[in-house]
């Protein structure tokens, strides 16, 4: 009982924190930098399950936010349709991406399957630029409003960060009940060894094709998040950097975990907002990071592989087995 | 009863016949043992029988009916199950949870019903565990349940794919080369379990180079050597017969 207590206690007041920011951040750049946060934790979670959980690399996941994005535009601005239509057509047309980008992955392993989720991403970039009637093309696609229920609406900065940070928490809750469960053990048997997964019964054709899906709807969701938060969606946003990015948030956050992507992503998430969180921080020392903010990424992610290779949570894992051996 | 039935299988690899038109039978049962020397076409055959490779030939029948052509998990659900020559183990997974992996099979909960924890999850979780606990004991690693299979000792090692097999709930279970790299007491600790697992009601096919540990163990032996069966029978005999010793012994039977 106390040992549940104690287990539960720093998730019930991480989450209480993050609901109750609102109350005492008024520094409303600060709350939309946060709200980037909860986007991106969403979208981690997803490589986090293909990655860290399943063993298949996507280097090009950002398509799958375009993709989101660009649907929930669509349909909200073009279309006029309601916000909760929009985030459904980003659900339903990241998740046929999802299963086309899975297709190479049945055949691919390693090295080619990057090469082909690389072209994948690179391609829908081409598409949200040429597909100008629905995108906008290169000037992109803009007045797309907050979210709204009814007449219920959920402005920036505190009703996108509650509605964001909302759905980070519910995408967290659920993923990791499916990461305890035996969904999530045959994607770490995948990981470990695909002879010995088909071996146990797992028909690995349709859980790769089941974790591409579900870890692009993900990436849908955060999609279409972004979208009504900024207002505006241009293809520059969708680029293999950024994918690189989702890349080092889960290698730096570690295989085999949820928390340690999550907390990856807020700190890589903050790199080039570095003047929400440490005030006084001069104009040109921002400009410097933002410049260089790839190669920060890059050195960060040769540092966690050359000194800690299990990433948080590999840290985390070490700390928890010293306290259990000195208790 | 014949429980599989293996009708002149034939696998070629381009100009290599490397199981050339083998048939037998295993019984109910019973444990039989396949052997050869190396390149004799073993794992070949193994990987047949398994769903893991076609034949270009030839048929294979479990229960009466027909096996070839089956993806190997849908193998595993009609009751056949296997270890492999290099252990494929899940070397980051604990040994209990390598073993409930081998449940997979038995149990239902999908990404949905387990994002919501459907009614029915959890009882299927605690009966999966148990059933895990179990399968350990009885090839006794209980004692390494909560240890990730990497840090296990080589014939521990081969006794948890054996647990893990046996968790998928098979009639039939084919084991490549149990005992490869045991020490004696391990060995006779394998030849236990084997037991233990064939009076459990499970049928057993071996290859296995150990031939004290074959001896021992199988009511059958069938020999292969260069893809084709030289010889099938009771141990005693498999022993005596000239084809198996010009085999393995590279003389003519008629020079002694």
């Amino acid at each position: 009982m106390r040992a549940k207590l104690l287990r539960f206690t720093p998730m019930a007041l991480i989450t209480l924190a993050i609901a109750a920011g609102p109350l005492f951040i008024d520094d409303r750049y600060l709350l939309k930098v946060l709200t980037f946060v909860a986007i991106n934790v969403v979208i981690v979670t997803g490589m986090a399950l293909l990655f860290g959980y399943a063993g298949q690399i996507s280097m090009g996941h950002a398509a799958f936010y375009g993709i989101g994005a660009y649907a929930s535009g669509y349909a909200t601005t073009t279309l006029g349709l309601p916000w909760i239509v929009g985030l459904f057509a980003a659900i339903v047309f990241s998740a046929v991406g999802g299963v086309l980008l899975a297709l190479p992955s049945l055949r691919l392993k390693g090295h080619y399957l990057a090469m082909a989720t690389l072209g994948f991403g690179e391609l829908m970039k081409i598409a949200f630029i040429e597909a100008q009637p629905i995108t906008g093309g290169p000037d992109g696609l803009g007045g797309i409003p907050y979210p709204r229920i009814g007449s219920f609406e959920m402005a920036a900065p505190v009703g996108t960060y509650l509605l964001a940070w909302g759905i980070a928490g519910l995408v967290l809750l659920l993923v990791r009940n499916v990461v305890t469960q035996r969904p999530g053990r045959a994607m770490r048997a995948l990981h470990g060894s695909e002879l010995g997964a088909m071996a146990c019964g797992i028909d690995i054709v349709g859980l790769k094709v089941r974790v591409f899906t579900v870890s692009a709807v993900l990436a849908g969701i955060a999609g279409s998040l972004y979208a009504h938060l900024v207002g505006f969606v241009s293809p520059s946003t969708f680029s293999l950097h950024l994918s690189v990015i989702l890349i080092a948030m889960a290698v730096v956050g570690g295989s085999g975990s949820l928390a340690g992507p999550a907390i990856a992503a807020t700190l890589l998430t903050l790199v080039p907002f570095a003047d929400a969180i440490i005030p006084g921080l001069s104009r040109d020392a921002l400009a410097l990071i933002q410049d260089w903010e790839a190669d920060v990424y890059g050195l960060i992610i040769i540092l966690v592989m050359l000194f800690a290779p299990g990433g948080v949570s590999g840290f985390m894992r070490r700390r928890r087995a010293v306290a259990r051996d000195a208790s | 009863m014949s429980l599989l039935e293996v009708r002149d299988v034939t696998r070629r690899f381009g100009g290599l016949t490397a199981v050339d038109n083998v048939s037998f039978d295993v019984h109910e049962g019973s444990i039989k043992a396949i052997i050869g020397p190396n390149g004799a076409g073993k794992s070949t055959l193994f990987n047949v029988l398994t769903g893991f490779d076609q034949p270009c030939e030839g048929t294979v029948s479990f229960k009466g009916s027909e096996l070839t052509g089956e993806r190997p998990h849908k193998v595993v659900l009609r009751g056949v199950a296997r270890t492999f020559q290099n252990t494929q183990l899940f070397e980051e997974m604990t040994a209990l949870e390598n073993v409930l992996v081998g449940r997979h099979a038995r149990t239902k909960t999908g990404f949905l019903a387990a994002a919501l924890r459907l009614p029915g999850t959890r009882s299927e979780e605690r009966l999966a565990r148990q059933e895990a606990e179990r399968l350990l004991r009885l090839v006794g690693l209980e004692e390494w349940s909560e240890s990730p299979a990497a840090d296990m000792p080589h014939g521990l090692r081969r006794l948890l794919e054996i647990a893990r097999a046996l968790a998928t709930g098979p009639t039939l279970m084919l084991l490549d080369e149990p005992a490869a790299g045991l020490n004696n007491s391990e060995t006779s600790r394998l030849a236990d379990a084997l037991y233990r697992i064939r009076d459990a009601g499970v049928t057993l096919v071996v290859v296995e180079h150990d031939m004290g540990l074959v001896m021992e163990i199988s009511d059958e032996i069938v020999v292969l050597d260069r893809g084709s069966k030289i010889a099938e029978g009771p141990p005693r005999l498999i022993q005596k017969d000239p084809e198996v010793l010009r085999a393995y012994l590279g003389q003519e039977a008629d020079d002694e």
